[in-house]
């Protein structure tokens, strides 16, 4: 049988966890590795893949597609030139005009269950037919509708959480009353740990965790000083390959990689 | 000879007539079982307008859910895809769609002997 490629969201309760950081360099992590790979940025109400990528124009935006306006192969962007090796790499992005954000955020319950059904469709039309190995998804924070579809539509959902005490506390709710109820899989990342933190050793840190969130620990990111003076406008995968950032998102694939 | 061959297929129309009935037959007994187990409580929404969004999702019991998701995913399903799929039996899984479909949540539709459960997304009101 054919292994089937897989869809992955990248959630947060809280915004400026690293979500969007996090899904850009995991997508060149396995590019790099050979794989295929699409990301979208699902975060309709603060678009910032353009921004982080330097794209400002495309034919169709996923706002477009999600309004049917036109087929999924008009959003991808070839981007497979940037990460070299036999990988591939596309994106899709969301309209970053202050038209469309009001447009997306004014949208109906049938408008939003019709986008699910095309977010479903894209198993097809993106794993099955055109053979991509993952499809990332980088979503809004919190209870958004778009970030919901995201997470229905995929197979693994990989959560981007700090030590920040609201944080910890509104992920711990999310995990059980959102992603338990919908049967997900769940994966926890850690982002910008503090060296103090680590000092006990990561192994306690990760027990802490486990007992805190009962959900995998996919990954520690410490805070690093020059991931967060980039702010946000390098693409470590792709120009720091020796940075420790690197290597660990570099790890993070992996694991995935070789989940069943 | 030809209307020997007629005559002798109508029996047999009859039996196939006979056994559609008794599966529609069945398929609402299931469904009166499950809301009596149930207590009735899943139909207290309105019949007219529930398109079958990620809230609604949310909202709805965990037995319900599993079944909803199972036929968001796979599009258009028989009750037995389902059950294979959520690996409950195929007559609890029929109730449950048919509660689905009483709660406007989902279409079905017959070709021949088999009966398809959808998200009528485009055309919900």
């Amino acid at each position: 049988m054919i292994e089937m490629g897989k869809i992955l969201a990248v959630h947060s309760y809280k915004g400026g966890t690293g979500k969007t950081l996090l899904s850009i360099n995991l997508a060149a992590a396995f590019a790099k590795h050979g794989k295929s790979v699409c990301l979208f940025d699902l975060d309709f109400r603060a678009p910032s893949l353009s921004t982080l990528l330097k794209i400002d124009k495309a034919e169709c935006w996923l706002n477009d597609y999600l309004n049917a306006l036109c087929d999924i192969n008009k959003v991808l962007l070839d981007l497979s030139d940037r990460v070299g090796n036999s990988g591939k790499l596309f994106v899709g992005l969301a309209n970053p005009s202050t038209e469309a954000i009001r447009d997306m955020s004014a949208k109906d319950r049938k408008w939003e269950m019709r986008a699910l059904g095309r977010l479903l469709a894209l198993k097809t039309s993106l794993l099955n037919d055109k053979g991509f190995d993952y499809l990332i998804l980088d979503t809004s924070p919190g209870l958004q509708y778009s970030s919901i579809n995201a997470i229905v539509s995929a197979d693994l959902v990989l959560v981007a959480t700090t030590f920040d005490r609201s944080d910890v506390d509104g992920t711990r709710r999310m995990l059980r009353e959102l992603y338990d109820l919908f049967e997900k899989k769940t994966e926890i990342v850690l982002n910008k740990v503090l060296d103090g933190s680590l000092r006990s050793g990561k192994d306690d840190v990760d027990t802490k965790l486990k007992d805190v969130y009962q959900v995998p620990l996919l990954g520690i990111v410490p805070c690093f000083c020059d991931v967060l003076k980039a702010e946000g406008g390098v693409i470590f995968a792709e120009e720091k390959p020796e940075h420790p950032f690197t290597r660990i998102v570099g790890e993070m694939a992996n694991r995935i990689e070789n989940m069943g | 000879m030809a209307k020997e061959e007629a005559l002798a297929r109508k029996p047999l129309q009859v039996l196939e007539k006979i056994k559609e009935n008794l599966e529609k037959l069945n398929e609402k007994v299931e469904v009166m079982i499950e809301l009596q187990k149930h207590d009735r409580k899943d139909l207290q929404q309105p019949l007219s307008d529930a398109p079958l969004d990620v809230m609604t999702l949310l909202s709805m019991p965990d037995h319900l859910r599993k079944t909803a998701m199972t036929v968001c995913r796979l599009g258009r399903a028989t009750a037995d895809e389902v059950a294979e799929q959520t690996k409950r039996a195929r007559a609890v899984e029929s109730a449950y769609l048919n509660q689905l479909v009483i709660m406007s949540h989902l279409k079905k539709e017959r070709n021949g002997r088999k009966a398809y459960f959808f998200v009528d997304r485009e055309n919900h009101v």
